[in-house]
């Protein structure tokens, strides 16, 4: 089955849908997107869409493979019409299926969105007053938009769909540095880096690592742009009120840099997301505005190995502290869970727009030296900035005595995706075992011979284990596997029954863990 | 009596009014010296919610203070 294809015919959804059909899945969650009468304020008669069908392809499948392991979704298709088409008639069609709701809607989601801005397929408009325009892939688009043409997407003439006239990204200012050389501008382009947060410090951190040609940036932010954002958050403006931070920044810095592969996430960052969107990335970087979020990359970072970089504003200061894997975290500086509304955020106490501008700037300033490996006395402690004295004051943090090798022993247990329920996703498996859960392999010889676990476990065979769920610590972190998730999830069961807590099952078993999802 | 140079972060600087002074005490724990400045500048936070970092590093609130010992309270950031 082709995970993405082109149909020069109108789509069967049936068909479509039947494809998808999967015992191992409860539900199911597709997207249509329809011929509309209008875009950009002019009337639409029909259109036509192009594709450069070879690459498109391509890129289409990477992004179906790339929903299916980042969600653990069971199956995953994407069709698009190519050819004309008249108003009303289904241009896209995507479907997931899916164990849980919530992962087939997220990689619905994920799957239109990446498709719009990744492959390259254009729409040419016809519209009732006669004229046509070709309107290009959106992340073509916004780069031709703000790079100064007339805003409207049908203001580009007829094959203008890339930014050809523009100029190549130099960055001649930074490899001429000897930390950086082309060897450093390599290690730039392939860093992938997740900004949480697009406001005062986020936009200082996205606008410098797009600038420095940084591969891929992630950018999450749920919020709306606010007219008080603007004396602080200077990537965006007045007519920008009102639509989502993450996708303006991300229109901002596709044309700031088209060579950096931005994406935007018009979502709350929280435990459970961060848990899943985080292992895409090499580094993190907290610009968030409250301490739950903070706490949250956090951990994320330390429970994945990875650096991240956080820093907080109040009115002329800010903390500035760089977490690598095995060193002190912010839980060793902060170790009580630290309450949002304890202390002002911008909103309650004030602040001047350079602050987090500097702040921001730091921040951007140490991923680069991070991804460089350039060394940075902030990974051992706090640096605290007080812009009013202009004074920088260093301070140094231990590791709490508890923890040991890369993890910390003040973490929270890890979140499940969905809390109602028993299971963990299977790309969860990897960052378990870092995370100190005992693997419970309840297979039979046989199948345990034909597959062997691909981490370090405990046998336990099914009936034993629910027979005499005892024999298990209390207090344990336990997560159970099988062939496909049926056993483990009527053993996570019982033991959660026999009042052990920490119990979850693997979802979708061993058949949901590829390859290279595997721990080493 | 030991002469302690206190700084003073964020919130902490706004309610004391100040985000440096001199402090001749008798306290012999940075515990007992912030309840000590607590009083007098009426901060509200209590030792828990905040951190103590003693002579550039981050310390603990029963930790004895050395004549000369730099102090500085400091509170945790929200904004972004």
């Amino acid at each position: 089955m082709a995970g993405f294809e082109f149909s020069d015919r109108p789509l069967d959804t049936a068909a479509l849908r039947a494809s998808l059909e999967d015992r191992a899945s409860g539900g199911y969650a597709s997207f249509e997107g329809w011929v509309r009468d209008h875009n950009d304020g002019r009337a639409v008669e029909r259109l036509e869409y192009e594709a450069y069908a070879e690459l498109a392809i391509k890129e289409g499948e990477r992004i179906i493979g790339e929903a299916v392991r980042r969600f653990g979704v069971r199956r995953a298709r994407c069709a698009h019409r190519v050819g004309p088409l008249a108003l009303g008639e289904l241009a896209v069609w995507v479907g997931v299926s899916s164990a849980h709701r919530g992962e087939a809607f997220a990689a619905c989601r994920y799957i239109i969105d990446e498709v719009k801005h990744r492959v390259p397929i254009w729409k040419k408009e016809h519209y009732a007053d006669g004229d046509s325009g070709w309107v290009n892939c959106e992340r073509c688009a916004a780069a031709l938009d703000d790079a100064g043409h007339a805003h409207g997407h049908g203001a580009n003439p007829a094959g203008a769909a890339h930014p050809a006239g523009l100029p190549q990204p130099d960055y001649s200012r930074q490899v001429v540095l000897p930390e950086v050389g082309q060897a450093g501008q390599a290690r730039l382009r392939a860093a992938k880096v997740l900004v949480v947060g697009a406001g005062g410090l986020g936009v200082p951190v996205l606008t410098y690592l797009a600038g420095a040609g940084i591969g891929t940036l992630g950018v999450v932010d749920a919020d709306l742009l606010e007219p008080s954002n603007l004396h602080r958050q200077i990537l965006y403006a007045l007519a920008d009120v009102g639509r989502p931070k993450a996708l303006l920044a991300a229109e901002r810095l596709r044309a700031l840099n088209p060579e950096v592969d931005v994406r935007a996430y018009v979502e709350r960052a929280d435990a459970a997301s961060l848990q899943v969107l985080a292992d895409g990335y090499d580094v993190l970087v907290d610009c968030s505005d409250n301490f739950t979020t903070r706490f949250a990359v956090n951990d994320a970072a330390v429970r994945l190995g990875k650096p991240a970089v956080l820093a907080s504003v109040y009115q002329y200061e800010g903390q500035l502290q760089v977490v690598r894997p095995g060193g002190p975290c912010l839980r060793c500086v902060w170790p009580d869970a630290t309450r949002d509304g304890l202390v002002g955020n911008c909103a309650e106490a004030g602040v001047l727009g350079p602050v987090p501008g500097v702040l921001g700037s730091l921040q951007a300033l140490e991923v680069l030296k991070l991804v460089l490996a350039v060394a940075t006395p902030a990974e051992h402690g706090v640096v605290l900035v007080d812009l009013g004295t202009l004074e920088m004051r260093h301070i140094k943090a231990r590791r709490a005595p508890q923890c040991a090798g890369r993890s910390c022993a003040r973490l929270p247990p890890a979140v499940a995706v969905d809390r109602e329920e028993l299971e963990l996703p299977a790309t969860a498996l990897a960052s378990a075992v870092a995370d100190g859960f005992t693997v419970i392999d309840v297979r039979d010889a046989r199948e345990r011979a034909e597959r062997p676990a691909p981490c370090p476990h405990r046998h336990i065979p099914l009936d034993r284990l629910v027979d005499d769920p005892r024999q298990l610590d209390a207090s344990g972190r336990y997560l159970v596997l099988c062939a496909r998730g049926q056993r483990s999830s009527a053993a996570a069961e019982a033991l959660r029954r026999a009042g052990i807590r920490g119990a979850w099952s693997l979802r979708g078993g061993l058949a949901a863990v590829g390859a290279d999802l595997a721990p080493a | 009596m030991s002469t302690i140079e206190v700084q003073y972060y964020a919130v902490l600087r706004e309610q004391a009014g100040l985000s440096q002074e001199r402090v001749v005490t008798a306290a012999a724990t940075a515990a007992a010296l912030y309840e000590e400045l607590r009083a007098r500048h009426g901060l509200t936070l209590g030792p828990a919610q905040l951190r103590v970092a003693i002579d550039g590093e981050f310390a603990d609130w029963q930790a004895p203070l050395a004549d000369g010992a730099k102090v500085v309270f400091i509170p945790p950031v929200a904004g972004g």
